[in-house]
């Protein structure tokens, strides 16, 4: 049988794992000399205690999870005799991918009758979510391998997302968005507004000044962007601001109607680490991503 | 016609005036249009006259080249709008005296007409009641007097009495001035100046000669070294040395060597080699070490050395310039002016390349611009002065640098440089949009400020009590109180603080953890959907301000 895998870069937590039958892959991340498993290490994430120390200063790394690591993870499922589905974080953002690759050609020389599909949903945290749960539903759906690949062929690009960050710092450490001119340093009052391209990077398009101003982008962008909005999920992210969270939520609900699925999530450590405290975002089924 | 006048005694006369302008500064500061005590106009034109003053001489001594290496120190120089406007009234002296082993005073009275004309071109908008006509109708009034029996003592002695009327006529012609019961503070330098001018003519002798009263011009408080104190910053420790032949091998001298150990002692190191003389500036803790070590290359033709406890604010300048040099070009570099730790901070977490000390208290000099342009290596430099009198040196700055395309964001605030500095976006922007981007980012926003009055009057229909705080945007006072954060709320009020998205809160030298906190919940509790923000500003003289976008 298929059995599916997602990481928790995705958002996705342990209990939502179990509705959909996933299997989870904890990306750690690190700080004073320790290193975190999610939901390996801890149960549940504290996520107010997690953003306040990274108010305080403290910045987490993150790092790639090894080939063994992955082994450990698959190798069960494949001697089992099961076949793996592995809907990932955007390739573009880590070596983790790399080394997921390296174990699954080692094990595919060990079960060569196994079958490994890999799923890249160009995205983290709530832009993965998206297409984390939508593939869910399909495999509890009894959908096969192949047709959710080709489903996911077409749809993982008409997910989009949108957010705003408070302190470039983080994004800064990290590398990993660009466009950022490079006049920009820590940023009183003004907001950074970041997409997800198809290439799966992350990219600057702007600032808004002002949160309000640039909730107000965010819900531009719903908008504009968004494309049979409500026959899917509509996902809001925040890093610790749950009172923006709930805001944006209700300016959705303003426009959509009550009837809208929204889901608001924590953003994860991992992800957390590298876009800061008081980022909020939304996701949604959209026009094809630039 | 009376004796001509040539280069030695031009030169005089121009030490003259700056010597009695810097006696009565003081009063040309005090004729301040706003009731706090930020009046610097006597300041800012005597070191802009001084620094013609005292340029060293280069060996020319005829007219036309003594009268142009005083007005190029003078535009280097100068400081605020009237010290701007004064170095290109010399400026135009000097291009009317071009190539003059001397002049009588037809021709000189023709080169003050040139400098009024000059002083006319440096502003886009001439304001009358200001420095520019108080001259421009003394030139004026002088120039039509003159007759075969003009002595040079009676020319100066009608512009003298033509200054004085048309300043007393500014009044008239301002109404800010008739408002604050003041006349214009630059013609009144003006008339200092060159009444220290006629006292050279008359024979009188100059004390001053020019260096040296720069440094005097800000008092030092020695009270601020005493028995307790620790050394933190050192002295900053400058000379002139002049390389010996018994010394040293003076054709295999390496000035990068020679750098390199002044370096080991010291930091905010700038050393050159001029001909056979080094010119030495570093701060260290060790200033006898640095001697010594020097004096085994040549012996000091000048030597200065200051405690920087006491005297910090103005090292302060020069230390951020130097060595910043980035090695690769940059298509956009930011220069932006500010004062107070917090706020200097402020601006280089923002991207500032270089942050030129000043502000209201002490207006940069074009040459201080001139100098931080050159730490930043960028094809356009965008420059942000944050001060209505600070742009024309800015933009005079701008004129004299060839190496970059500056450009000057006209920013009066630092309110304004903030949201212009924090909105930018350069990216795939060519420098005429980045620039005009800039400027609309500027204009959106609304500086309040929070300062101590100096004296009892009534301003907008404000009583305002001395020492008072008073809560003024645009020059227009909205509020008085003994209390600062009650001076700063009544003022969030009038300005309808609630109407805006952004608050920032910035928190001056004068103001303490505890006043900020408590206006910080104040507006806080007042304004629910304004997203408030408190930065430790730390500069002098406004106790808060308050940037509303």
């Amino acid at each position: 049988m298929l059995v599916i895998f997602t990481d928790t870069d995705t958002d996705l937590t342990p209990e939502k794992a179990k509705e959909f039958g996933y299997h989870l892959i904890s990306m750690p991340y690190s700080y004073d000399g320790k290193t975190i498993y999610p939901y390996e290490d801890f149960e549940v994430f504290e996520s107010k205690k997690f953003y306040d120390m990274l108010r305080a200063g403290t910045i987490p790394t993150t790092s790639a999870i090894s080939k063994e690591k992955y082994i450990d993870y698959f190798e069960p499922f494949f001697k089992n005799g099961d076949d793996i589905m592995y809907v990932h974080l955007s390739e573009a953002m880590t070596m983790t991918i790399e080394n997921m690759r390296a174990a699954v050609k080692e094990l595919q020389e060990k079960y060569p009758e196994r079958k490994f599909y890999a799923v890249d949903t160009k995205g983290i945290t709530i832009e993965s979510l998206s297409i984390v749960y939508e593939i869910g539903d399909l495999y509890k759906a009894g959908k096969t391998a192949e047709e959710i690949i080709e489903w996911a062929k077409e749809e993982v690009d008409r997910f989009s997302v949108y957010f705003f960050a408070d302190d470039l710092k983080f994004f800064k450490r990290s590398g990993r968005v660009s466009g950022f001119s490079a006049a920009m340093g820590t940023l009183i009052g003004v907001r950074p507004i970041i997409y997800i391209n198809r290439e799966g990077k992350m990219i600057s398009i702007g600032k808004e000044r002002g949160k309000k101003n640039a909730l107000n982008r965010l819900m531009k962008y719903l908008e504009e962007k968004g494309d049979d909005v409500k026959s899917h999920r509509i996902l809001i992210a925040h890093s610790d601001a749950e009172e923006d969270a709930n805001e944006l939520a209700a300016r959705v609900r303003e426009k959509y109607g009550d009837d809208c699925r929204i889901e608001i999530v924590v953003a994860n450590p991992t992800a957390g680490s590298h876009c800061g405290p008081n980022c909020l975002g939304i996701s949604f089924h959209s026009v094809k991503r630039d | 016609m009376d004796r001509l006048i040539d280069g030695a005694l031009f030169e005089n006369m121009v030490k003259g005036g700056a010597e009695n302008l810097y006696v009565n500064r003081g009063i040309v500061n005090d004729l301040n249009v706003f009731p706090i005590p930020d009046g610097d106009t006597g300041d800012n034109m005597f070191m802009t006259i001084d620094a013609g003053a005292a340029a060293p001489s280069d060996g020319q001594a005829d007219l036309g080249s003594v009268s142009a290496r005083i007005a190029h120190g003078m535009l280097l120089g100068a400081r605020g709008n009237s010290g701007v406007i004064l170095s290109r009234i010399f400026a135009g002296i000097a291009a009317g005296l071009h190539d003059l082993e001397d002049a009588d005073i037809t021709t000189f009275g023709q080169a003050l007409q040139k400098g009024s004309e000059e002083a006319y071109n440096a502003v886009s908008v001439p304001v009358e009641g200001t420095i520019l006509t108080v001259f421009r109708d003394a030139v004026s009034y002088a120039g039509k007097r003159i007759n075969n029996d003009t002595t040079l003592d009676g020319y100066f002695a009608d512009l003298i009495t033509e200054l004085r009327s048309s300043l007393a006529r500014t009044p008239e012609l301002l109404d800010v001035l008739k408002e604050a019961g003041v006349v214009d503070s630059g013609g009144a330098g003006l008339v200092y100046i060159v009444e220290g001018m006629k006292h050279v003519i008359d024979g009188g002798e100059v004390t001053h000669a020019g260096q040296g009263a720069a440094s005097n011009a800000k008092q030092i408080n020695i009270e601020s070294f005493t028995a307790d104190s620790e050394l933190e910053f050192g002295y900053c420790t400058e000379f002139l040395l002049r390389l010996q032949r018994s010394k040293t091998d003076i054709e295999k001298f390496d000035i990068n060597e020679f750098t390199e150990l002044v370096k080991s002692m010291g930091d905010s190191v700038v050393s050159f080699l001029d001909g056979t003389i080094v010119k030495v500036h570093v701060h260290t803790m060790h200033p006898g070490e640095v001697l010594n070590e020097c004096q085994k290359y040549g012996e000091f033709l000048t030597l200065k050395i200051e405690n920087m406890m006491l005297q910090h604010n103005e090292t302060v300048i020069e230390n951020r310039f130097e060595i910043k040099k980035e090695k690769v070009r940059k298509k956009f570099g930011v220069v932006t002016v500010a004062s107070g730790k917090g706020l200097v901070e402020t601006f280089e977490s923002l991207g500032a390349d270089a942050v030129v000390d000043g502000g209201q208290s002490m207006n940069p000099s074009s040459g201080d611009f001139i100098k931080a342009f050159e730490t930043v290596n960028a094809d356009t430099i965008l420059v942000f002065p944050n001060n209505g009198n600070v742009i024309l040196a800015a933009m005079q700055a701008a004129d004299m640098y060839d190496k970059a395309d500056i450009r000057v964001i006209p920013t009066k605030t630092v309110g304004e440089g903030y949201s212009a500095l924090s909105m930018l976006d350069t990216e795939g922007k060519t420098a005429d949009e980045v620039a005009e981007e800039a400027e609309e980012y500027a204009q959106g926003v609304v500086t309040g400020f929070v300062s101590r009055a100096g004296r009892t009057t009534e301003m907008d229909g404000v009583s305002i009590i001395d020492g008072d705080y008073i809560g003024f945007s645009d020059d227009v006072v909205y509020s008085d109180s003994p209390d600062k954060c009650e001076a700063a709320s009544v003022l969030c009020d009038k300005l309808d603080a609630g109407s805006y998205d952004v608050l920032l809160l910035l928190a001056g030298e004068g103001a303490t953890a505890e006043e900020a906190q408590r206006l910080y919940d104040d507006i806080s509790e007042k304004y629910k959907d304004v997203e408030i923000i408190m930065r430790d500003g730390g500069q002098p003289l406004h106790d808060f301000i308050l940037v509303l976008e």
